[in-house]
């Protein structure tokens, strides 16, 4: 079979950069294969995909040796204007790649194929077909800048797919989307390929990669350092090695296989499916005892979850019976009720326009109730400031772009403690230890912008973390992150607990709130329905839970063997304590 | 912010936008060549009856007013009464003076102004912007000027949501924003973001545009259907004839006077 990506031993060094971004790379990948590229955060899989679509070096220059032909083109000699009609490429921003000239999502999806020039029966065809793909139907006379961000990942990806390049790339796809959508997108690009579009995708998320991807490819600065099919590559100790991780269904069995649960001989698994049927193989029921995960295996104290032992403290935060309706009429929280005390470690949970953007708004006063009370410790927030509540609650919002604006890292960190007013050798304590904390030293003399975008995210998460606040809120912390940074977050709300400061999280990423943090809240509809520890769960609650916004792999791994399992697999399964190998051999 | 162009299905709304820049540009040439000192304010009125039936009267009339009425008023105190042209008549209005000259003149570019801004007006709160260009660029306007006209509509409520939004996440960092002195010095953290992430915006903007063919060689189609008449071209035709006769009568009427 012929490749239709075929890459001989490229080496490509940016113009600005002193050490080569990609080095001697070479890859075949034949029609209608899904090949992954994992790797950690700038280890040039960006690079990698901008040199498939044609971007290197006609539009980023550089120096460049080697060969690369796609789709039957030489990618280093045409323009992109050339390839469009060959290959289609889908950044991992998806707010900058609106065209900007289109007034609704209908258009913006029909902007790509009016530039080719199709006749307009086939472009009103294929922008039905993509919105339908995508799920996009209900949003098609919306303005593309009035989406959510998974909305606009969505629209955007619509708008690649509709061109129906024969050679597809995506960078980070996932990135904004939430669980039902990051499934949904699989199921597509199965199809596409099925149907003989050749995709290569890069990916943090390596359990999404492991169920999609045909042959996975591994980079490590600009290195190809391993390549095969998802099972075998993505379960290496070499990606232990290079911290760049193990799919969850790996970790979990090796754990079981340390404890004699997994069949010997038998390889570790890269998906959820191979993990059920490898336990199913050795663990038999025994006793059928009904689960209830251990509610004290916690490090940290825990003052809610706590039966009383502790003396009970006044909570960081409380919101009672909040009410909020915005000016346009829409009545976003409607009478709720949430405290966060010390110590705690808190996931905020619910689908899109469930109030999580503004229950996190109530919490520092940037929103005041329209009924009802919010106190940030003990003093209500409309008669305080924004800037005085800034002690006690740091939020770090999704989107970083509108935080990052000093010289350098450093300064970027002390601007939330000046304001605060902290003395400067205590600035200094602080922002050494931020850097500290998120591996950031490094670059504490960078350029923020100068930095791969997983870490820019990382400096704006320090920034808010070196203002020393009771309680930090996060707001998907985890998109775009590779599994390194992810780790040393989890670490973070450890320690931040151990030291009696709290973490709140907003995200999608339910494996990283389930591993990370004890406690979780679903909002639905302006309402709170759910507010457990994870560990005390019930049969109901987990339904809940799955209905709303799905479950962690760890749980739909344990709901899977159900009685067929006995308590002591269950527990390991479910532990929280477990961290993910690359942070136990890293640190 | 909201934007000019209110939709609707009015006469005014379905004519192709050609047809109404033509007829624009006729009012426009009305204003300042009818002789009359009431021509511009009549046509002023012409046009607000066409924004009443194009169901827009009300934005229309409230736009116009806001924008032209402190040009109005310090028109008047300036040009009317306190530098008027000299050798003006002094007209009595009870214990003050006037001078007639200088209220005529205040009056009439006053009431050209109304009517210049008014034409503008109703043809873009009756055309959509992305209708308007591509019928400028079906008729040789560069591509790329069009592309830049649409991302500037679009950049305005964009940039406003994200300086929302970048407001809000350094306020959280404890930025206070109340106070003359503190207000100044929070400039910095708030103009930043917007400008480095509309630099770097930009990059990847172009990619973007590469991406989905914008440069790619051979013809371009469209989406967007625009329906054009016989009787409209007749229409355009006639009416690009309307000035050039109308200048012929001014020119007539001079020589024969």
């Amino acid at each position: 079979m012929t490749a239709i990506i075929a890459l001989q031993n490229v080496t490509f060094t940016y113009a600005i950069a002193n050490s080569p971004a990609l080095r001697n790379v070479s890859l075949d990948v034949p029609a209608g294969q899904i090949c992954g590229v994992v790797g950690r955060a700038g280890a040039g899989k960006t690079t990698l995909c901008a040199l498939c679509a044609g971007f290197i070096p006609n539009f980023y220059d550089g120096r460049i040796s080697g060969g690369a032909m796609v789709d039957g083109q030489d990618v280093i000699q045409h323009p992109v204007a050339d390839l469009v009609r060959h290959v289609g490429l889908v950044n991992s921003n998806s707010f900058s790649q609106i065209s900007g000239a289109r007034f609704s999502v209908y258009e913006e999806v029909g902007f790509g194929l009016e530039n080719l020039g199709l006749p307009r029966a086939e472009m009103v065809e294929r922008i039905a077909w993509a919105l339908d793909a995508l799920q996009l139907g209900e949003l098609r006379d919306r303005s593309p800048y009035g989406l959510s961000g998974g909305q606009q990942q969505r629209m955007v990806i619509a708008a690649t797919l509709a061109m129906r390049p024969p050679v597809l790339v995506l960078d980070e796809p996932t990135a904004q989307l939430d669980p039902p959508a990051t499934e949904h997108l699989a199921d597509i690009l199965r199809d596409l390929a099925h149907q003989g579009t050749t995709i290569l995708f890069a990916e943090h998320r390596l359990d999404w990669t492991a169920g999609l991807a045909d042959r996975v490819v591994v980079l490590d600065v600009g290195q190809l350092i391993a390549e095969g099919p998802p099972e075998t590559t993505l379960t290496d100790p070499l990606l232990l090695d290079r911290y760049i991780g193990w799919p969850r269904a790996a970790t979990l069995a090796a754990a079981a296989r340390e404890q004699g649960r997994w069949p010997t001989g038998r390889p570790l698994p890269s998906t959820l499916d191979r993990l059920i049927a490898g336990l199913r193989a050795v663990n038999h029921r025994r006793g059928g005892t009904i689960y209830r995960a251990p509610t004290d295996h916690a490090p940290t104290d825990r003052a809610l979850t706590g039966d009383g032992a502790e003396k009970p403290r006044a909570p960081i935060v409380a919101l009672e019976d909040v009410h909020f309706t915005y000016p346009g009429g829409v009545e976003a929280l409607r009478g709720v009720s949430v405290a966060v005390g010390v110590g705690e470690r808190v996931a905020l949970l619910g689908r899109n326009g469930a109030g999580k953007s503004t229950l996190v708004r109530h919490l520092n006063g940037l929103l005041r109730p329209t009924a009802g009370r919010a106190l940030v410790s003990g003093t209500e927030t409309s008669k305080t400031t924004v800037a005085k509540c800034a002690r006690q609650v740091g939020i770090v919002f999704q989107d970083i772009r509108n935080q990052l604006f000093a010289r350098t890292v450093r300064d970027e960190l002390a601007f939330g403690p000046r304001n605060l007013g902290y003395s400067p050798a205590r600035i200094d304590a602080l922002v050494d230890r931020a850097l500290r904390v998120l591996k950031l030293q490094d670059a504490a003399n960078e350029h923020p912008y100068d930095l791969p975008p997983a870490w820019r995210r990382l400096v704006a998460i320090a920034a808010v973390l070196a203002m020393d606040s009771a309680l930090l809120v996060l707001d998907e912390p985890t998109a775009g992150l590779d599994s390194a940074s992810i780790a040393l977050l989890t670490a973070l709300a450890h320690d931040l607990a151990a030291q009696g400061k709290s973490v709140l999280v907003v995200s999608h990423d339910l494996d990283f709130c389930f591993e990370a943090l004890d406690r979780v809240i679903l909002l639905r509809e302006g309402h709170v329905v759910l507010d457990s520890a994870w560990g005390a769960l019930d049969d109901a609650a987990l339904a809940a839970l799955d209905a709303e916004v799905g479950l962690p792999l760890s749980l739909r791994a344990a709901s899977a063997l159900d009685l067929s399992l006995d308590s002591e697999l269950r527990a390991l399964l479910v532990s929280q304590e477990r961290f993910s190998p690359i942070t136990s051999s890293s640190q | 912010m909201q934007p000019i162009y209110a939709p609707g299905t009015s006469l005014l709304h379905r004519l192709h936008p050609l047809t109404k820049v033509v007829g624009a540009a006729l009012v426009i040439v009305a204003i300042y060549l009818l002789p009359w000192l009431l021509a511009p304010l009549a046509l002023f009125g012409m046009l607000l009856m066409l924004a009443a039936l194009s169901g827009v009267a009300d934005r229309f009339l409230r736009t116009a007013l806001r924008v032209l009425l402190p040009i109005t008023i310090s028109l008047f105190v300036i040009q009317g009464i306190l530098f008027p042209p000299p050798g003006s008549t002094p007209i009595s209005l009870g214990p003050i003076n006037l001078p007639l000259e200088g209220l005529e003149f205040a009056f009439l570019t006053s009431t050209r102004l109304l009517a210049f801004t008014g034409t503008f007006l109703l043809l873009l709160q009756t055309t959509h912007p992305a209708d308007l260009v591509f019928a400028l660029t079906e008729r040789g306007l560069p591509r790329s000027i069009g592309y830049i006209l649409l991302v500037s509509l679009q950049i305005v409520p964009d940039m406003s949501a994200r300086t929302t939004a970048i407001l809000e996440a350094q306020r959280s960092r404890g930025l206070e924003t109340q106070g003359g002195l503190r207000r100044v010095r929070a400039i910095v953290p708030l103009v930043g973001p917007l400008v480095v992430g509309a630099l770097v915006d930009v990059e990847e903007r172009a990619m973007a545009l590469e991406s989905r063919a914008y440069t790619a060689p051979g013809l371009k189609s469209s989406l967007r259907q625009l329906v054009d008449s016989t009787g409209q071209r007749v229409a355009r035709l006639l009416m690009l004839l309307t000035p050039v006769s109308l200048m012929a009568g001014r020119i007539a009427l001079f020589f024969l006077t």
